[in-house]
């Protein structure tokens, strides 16, 4: 009888121990899921970062990937304005400038940080750029677009006076404003 | 019969001391009073703006500064970049295509400023074209 007693109550601590051990155990893994749940949603929200940059970012390593996303949002826009009557000033300015950017800045253009456009602003279509640009002929524009604020340099004297007769002059003029868009 | 004769040859007399018109170009012919040169260069094919630029800055100098003109304080030279005999003075103005150029000349000393830039942007607005220029001049020549 005394046996069995001892058996008994040694079985109800060994059950009491186990339960406890597994609480904690339970609690352990509880907060080791937190932890990875906290993870997932940061990696989660830093892709969604890196994806979305319209994402708002609350926790302080992903305003890290914030910046790189808002720095991401920095691009170029080339715009070459022109009417119907085209001289050869005109025409050189243009296919100066394509040939700029295709020889230094293809990667730039296909990853679409460079935006390049010819614009005729006699067509109907383009009125609304050629008012917000104050337009009315040939012109050649290089605007850095960073965080929706944007800063134009015309380079149209520069055009006119260079592309034709001394190419090497203005590629170096274009270069050098795009380079130090780019920075 | 000799008075006439006689008259109009002091007129072209008094008019060549002051300034001659060789082509496009106003030449002074008092380099002691020369203060300040206005230099549009062009290429030959010219398109619309080019020409109006030209048009503006004619209109411009003799619409106000005539008499500056007439007594050789101010030159006026419209230069065709492209022709071989004005090479040198092409590229003394760094000028390959359209390009306006103002230089102050102070003794031996010469300043010039290119407003190529400045003329693309204003061209299509007339009077504020004609009243910077205007301004910038008449402030050079204080």
């Amino acid at each position: 009888m005394k046996h069995f007693l001892k058996i008994f109550l040694f079985g109800i601590c060994f059950l009491t121990f186990t339960a406890c051990n597994n609480q904690n155990q339970k609690e352990q893994k509880g907060a080791t899921d937190s932890i990875s749940s906290a993870e997932n949603t940061m990696i989660d929200s830093t892709v969604v970062n890196k994806t979305d940059s319209v994402s708002e970012i609350k926790t302080s390593s992903n305003q890290t990937s914030s910046s790189q996303a808002t720095a991401k949002k920095m691009n170029i826009a080339v715009y070459y304005f022109h009417g119907a009557n085209r001289c050869v000033s005109c025409i050189a300015i243009e296919e100066v400038t394509k040939k700029t950017l295709n020889t230094y800045y293809k990667k730039e253009l296909s990853e679409g940080i460079i935006d390049f456009k010819t614009i005729d602003i006699e067509e109907s279509k383009n009125k609304a750029i050629s008012e917000k640009y104050q337009v009315f002929g040939s012109s050649l524009f290089v605007t850095k677009i960073l965080n929706g604020s944007e800063t134009k340099t015309d380079l149209t004297g520069d055009g006119f006076k260079y592309a034709k007769n001394k190419e090497e002059k203005f590629i170096e003029i274009l270069r050098k404003t795009i380079t130090d868009y780019l920075k | 019969m000799k008075k006439p004769l006689i008259f109009v040859l002091s007129l072209l007399l008094t008019g060549s001391l002051f300034s001659q018109t060789i082509g496009d170009t106003v030449i002074s012919n008092n380099a002691k009073n020369l203060k300040l040169t206005v230099l549009y260069f062009h290429i030959t094919n010219r398109c619309n703006t080019c020409t109006t630029i030209e048009t503006l800055v004619r209109k411009t100098i003799f619409e106000n500064f005539k008499t500056e003109v007439d007594s050789g304080i101010i030159n006026v030279s419209i230069i065709n970049c492209e022709l071989p005999e004005n090479k040198v003075i092409s590229e003394k103005y760094d000028a390959y295509g359209a390009t306006l150029a103002i230089t102050f000349i102070n003794g031996a000393k010469e300043k010039t400023e290119d407003l190529s830039n400045w003329a693309f942007q204003k061209v299509h607005k007339e009077d504020i074209f004609i009243s910077e220029l205007k301004n910038k001049i008449t402030e050079l020549l204080k």
